[in-house]
């Protein structure tokens, strides 16, 4: 139940996120699909192998794909639904908790907390930059062999 | 054909790419791209997040270099969206200068959401996320009130004061007095799931996570400035809830 609630909140989040980019209509309702089941699949691969950061990864990697495969039917940059729909990931509340340890003095709170932080930033920028990259190999080979087919 | 003015008009593109949210690598490939539909022999870009700089040799030997300073960002996704647009029309079709200029200011027209659709998304990323992060429907309602007052005194400290640092450990200090407050009345429970909310409003882990990017893809002067500007407003947010907290907690 907590979960499916999580999932409906996070189709908001990103919705909110891309309004408040400026994003309009239909965009901004895409981008909050995005969000919504990147974070579904991030429970999904919870259930089957409970590592925070390789769920971080899937996800990322789902949401650079939805935003690749929207963006050049829909004419527009790739930010417009990656950004929003990456925004239920982005570790906001880890860095203020992290922060936070630190004015406290809390040593050992703050290495943990900025380890998983850091942790958490970089795999789903892995994450983003591992599926473009994957994606445009697939694009450019796809071109490639329907140009090769017309001549 | 007027050099110095085209590039003009380029770098203007370039600036509010940037400052509308745009990738250092988009912002240097469509500067590069559009000088070069204009006969450049030689297109050199350097893009940090806090200046752009570019260096143009011309078919006939002339060297031009333009500057730009950014201090301050506001993304905007959708002018970023016209502006690539407008990069793409460019560099497809070589409009005069006229028509450059006119395109440019046609774009900085479309404006952005009204004040009261502002308030109104301020109050739906708070509380959706109170909501995300476990918050009930108490908490959900105060944190959206809160991050009203938020935006409220967020547009009313930009009036004043432009300082980054300032603005967050302000804000975050009154919105967590307020929250405290409001709990100890008995609207909402838990202050943590309230502030969550609205700190997602403040702190860039957008920025940390893009930084990141950066720093993976080439661009380590660029990511290095977004992390540290990340880690220094992340630190002022802190700051201020602790301020709060310690405040609310020597009173009770």
């Amino acid at each position: 139940m907590e979960e499916i609630i999580q999932i409906i909140a996070a189709f908001f989040c990103s919705i909110a996120f891309a309004l408040l980019y400026n994003i309009r209509g239909k965009k901004a309702i895409l981008a909050g699909f995005g969000g919504m089941i990147a974070w579904a699949i991030y429970i999904g691969i919870g259930i089957v192998y409970p590592h925070e950061m390789i769920q971080y990864f899937f996800a990322a990697v789902f949401v650079t794909w939805y935003s690749e495969f929207l963006a050049p039917i829909l004419k527009t940059p790739v930010t417009v639904f990656l950004s929003p729909g990456i925004i239920p990931f982005v570790p906001g509340r880890g860095l203020y908790y992290t922060m936070s340890y630190a004015l406290n003095g809390e040593v050992t709170l703050f290495t943990e907390m900025g380890l998983n932080t850091l942790g958490t930033a970089v795999s789903i920028a892995a994450g983003i930059m591992a599926a473009s990259a994957v994606y445009r190999i697939v694009r450019g080979i796809a071109r490639f062999n329907k140009r090769k087919r017309l001549t | 054909m007027r050099t110095k003015e085209l590039i003009s008009f380029v770098l203007d593109i370039g600036e509010q790419m940037l400052i509308s949210g745009a990738e250092v690598n988009r912002v240097e490939d469509s500067i590069t791209r559009m000088c070069s539909a204009y006969g450049a022999k030689r297109v050199n870009v350097l893009t940090i997040t806090s200046s752009i700089v570019v260096t143009v040799k011309m078919l006939d030997g002339e060297v031009y270099t333009q500057t730009r300073r950014i201090r301050s960002y506001v993304t905007d996704l959708n002018k970023l969206d016209r502006l690539n647009n407008l990069s793409r029309f460019i560099v497809n079709h070589k409009p005069d200068l006229e028509e450059i200029e006119h395109e440019i200011e046609q774009i900085d027209l479309i404006g952005v959401y009204s004040t009261k659709k502002q308030y109104f998304i301020y109050a739906l990323v708070a509380s959706s996320f109170t909501v995300f992060f476990g918050g009930n429907v108490g908490d959900t309602i105060v944190s959206a009130l809160v991050a009203m007052l938020l935006k409220w005194m967020i547009s009313f400290i930009k009036k004043v004061d432009k300082n980054t640092v300032i603005t967050n450990v302000f804000c975050s200090f009154v919105v967590g007095l307020v929250t405290i407050v409001t709990v100890n009345f008995g609207l909402g429970t838990n202050v943590d799931h309230i502030i969550i909310g609205n700190i997602m409003l403040l702190i860039p882990g957008l920025a940390l996570t893009n930084a990141v990017k950066d720093i993976i893809s080439g661009d380590t002067i660029s990511g290095l400035l977004r992390l540290n500007e990340a880690f220094v407003i992340a630190v002022s947010i802190a700051s201020g809830f602790g301020l709060a907290t310690l405040l609310m907690g020597g009173l009770m």
